[in-house]
């Protein structure tokens, strides 16, 4: 769509405003990554530059939040993947089926999108102590597929029902059952939609702080998010450490996003962009 | 044949009631018992520890009612809300407008815009923290610089300053979604549209208001809807940035759960709070969530 028509002076104008606004979205970020290649001494006036690439904070960074990241590594990776797999094993049904019989149990199911996960909290903590599962990955990872049921169901349906029939019934045709058509055909068939998918779970899963807090309580558990909020709250922050250690904890995600641009924003999309 | 039939069909229903098992059991042990198990317990009093709670009948949600605090945390969600349905919305729809159409470096302005929505809100916190240090960092440094010191804050340290304070920061990463939602709705808009009320002679304020706008109505659902969820649930950037304070004026319903249920260990107080804001959120988002479904449901068949 282009609406402008092509006046220079506009165009101009446009350039002008668009270089301005990118710059302040930009500065947050500058000002993080040259703070962290900063002295304490250097520190102390925020528009200086740094005399020489001084990668003492990122040393430090990494023994802050390094075995953070690898937790979140950890954790994000099976969640991601088995929260997909449900969702789809889920949405599979709820897109075959006539809408008169699926329509309650998917607003049923879809209704968890606007539960705040704040009202599960205290039951989480508890059910998890029960089980054995608290301060544990795979605490976390079931958590992650729980509450990720709501929208992996939702997305994998929306995708499925794009999918065209003639697929399903050749597949009939040639002797396959509904459990072999899911797997063998429909699945495959369905990859970019899993691309898309997993890259916003992932950035949920990675992001999340408040099952984190809630579930994990020591250093061989505790995914990167909990770890920096950690030094982010401390009475006395050193700002140089914690800058290295913001970069350090964005970095993976900002790696999927950068190798994964296309499945991500069609992700973000609902998986209906072009 | 029709026995045929009716035997693949019976046998393809069982493969379907299979398949949503799993699924099903497990949202209601998450979701369903997990809620009812909430909302039992903001009948009672229980320090979280000890075997035995009191049954206090409604008295957790008539302290609560009484409490400023409490009155204190629900305006500021409805500030959050209001917030988060116009400003990102906003901003990211006039920068997608402001973008949109051959303009070189694009790529690079796009990402830009976009990046900060990928940075976990623990670090865009820290960051932020850091811009607004009040002596040494760069906001205060800045204004000092161009001779304003007399607008100089506490930003995070003043009571009437704290809450636009972390909205900026979380106005900074929420744009992107906004933007890119918007930017990519705008570019699926047939050029011909445009075209054509440009012939006829159509203003580009007639053209947006008459065209552009009411073909951007799926994104805008997606973005008002997703930051209307994303509202009612804010905690993350809140806790790390402010931890509620100063003396609690930039608390939400999240942060004061978490405060009243696992550091004071109030856990029947914690649950009322839970379950004021979960019917905060059915009556407002609920809603908004039916619409969608049967939206892409229609879609779909």
């Amino acid at each position: 769509m282009t609406m402008h028509r092509s006046v220079p002076l506009l165009r101009a104008c446009r350039y002008v405003a668009a270089i301005l606004i990118s710059l302040i979205f930009f500065v947050p970020m500058l000002v993080a990554i040259v703070s962290a290649f900063k002295t304490p001494a250097e520190l102390t006036d925020v528009l200086s530059l740094p005399a020489h690439l001084d990668t003492q904070n990122f040393t430090t960074g990494w023994q802050q939040v390094g075995r953070g990241v690898l937790n979140s590594l950890m954790i994000t990776v099976p969640a991601v993947i088995l929260s997909v797999f449900i969702g789809s094993v889920a949405a599979y049904p709820l897109s075959m089926m006539n809408a008169a019989r699926s329509r309650f149990v998917y607003f049923f199911l879809l209704s968890g999108m606007f539960v705040p996960f704040q009202i599960v909290q205290i039951p989480v903590f508890y059910i998890m102590r029960a089980v054995g599962l608290y301060n544990t990955i795979p605490g976390l990872w079931v958590v992650h597929i729980a509450y990720g049921i709501p929208i992996c169901t939702f997305f994998m349906r929306n995708f499925f029902a794009t999918v065209p029939r003639s697929l399903y019934e050749a597949a009939q045709l040639d002797g396959c059952g509904p459990a072999g058509y899911f797997f063998k055909i429909l699945l495959p068939a369905s990859m970019t939609g899993i691309a898309a998918l997993s890259i916003v779970q992932s950035r949920s899963v990675w992001n999340d702080l408040l099952f984190a807090m809630t579930l994990t309580n020591s250093g061989n558990t505790m995914p990167v998010t909990a770890a920096l909020n950690g030094f982010v709250t401390a009475i006395q922050v050193q700002y140089g450490p914690l800058m290295a250690s913001s970069i350090i904890s964005v970095i993976p995600m900002l790696l999927v996003f950068l190798l994964f641009q296309k499945a991500f924003v069609r992700g973000l999309l609902g998986g209906s962009s072009k | 044949m029709k026995a045929k039939h009716q035997s693949m069909q019976a046998q393809r229903n069982r493969v379907y009631v299979l398949f949503l098992a799993g699924p099903v059991v497990l949202f209601l042990i998450a979701y369903v018992y997990s809620v009812g198990y909430t909302v039992n317990l903001s009948l009672h009093s229980w320090d979280g520890l000890s075997p035995v709670s009191k049954f206090v009948g409604f008295d957790n949600y008539i302290s609560l009612f009484k409490s400023a605090r409490f009155e204190n945390t629900v305006i500021n969600n409805l500030k959050w809300l209001v917030f988060y349905l116009l400003v990102p919305t906003t901003l990211g729809l006039s920068i997608a407008l402001l973008l949109d159409g051959k303009l070189k470096g694009e790529g690079i302005f796009k990402t830009i815009i976009f990046l900060p929505y990928i940075i976990t809100p623990v670090a865009v916190s820290a960051v932020w923290r850091w811009l607004y240090v009040p002596d040494g960092g760069l906001f205060n440094t800045l204004i000092t610089l161009v001779g304003f010191e007399d607008l100089t804050q506490n930003w995070l340290g003043d009571r009437g300053v704290v809450n636009f304070s972390v909205m900026l920061a979380a106005l900074w990463c929420a744009t992107g979604f906004s933007f890119l939602v918007f930017y990519s709705g705008l570019k699926s808009i047939p050029q011909e549209y445009i075209e054509a009320a440009r012939i006829d002679g159509a203003s580009p304020v007639s053209i947006f208001w008459n065209i552009v706008l009411p073909q951007l109505w799926p994104s805008t659902i997606l973005v008002v809807g997703l930051f209307g969820i994303d509202a009612m649930r804010i905690f993350d950037i809140v806790w790390s940035m402010s931890g509620g304070g100063p003396a609690r004026a930039s608390e939400v319903l999240a942060t004061q759960l978490y405060d009243v249920g696992f550091s004071t260990f109030r856990m029947g107080m914690a649950s009322a709070i839970g379950v004021c804001q979960l019917i905060m959120a059915a009556v407002l988002i609920l809603p908004y969530i039916m619409y969608i479904a049967r939206r892409v449901e229609d879609h779909g068949e």
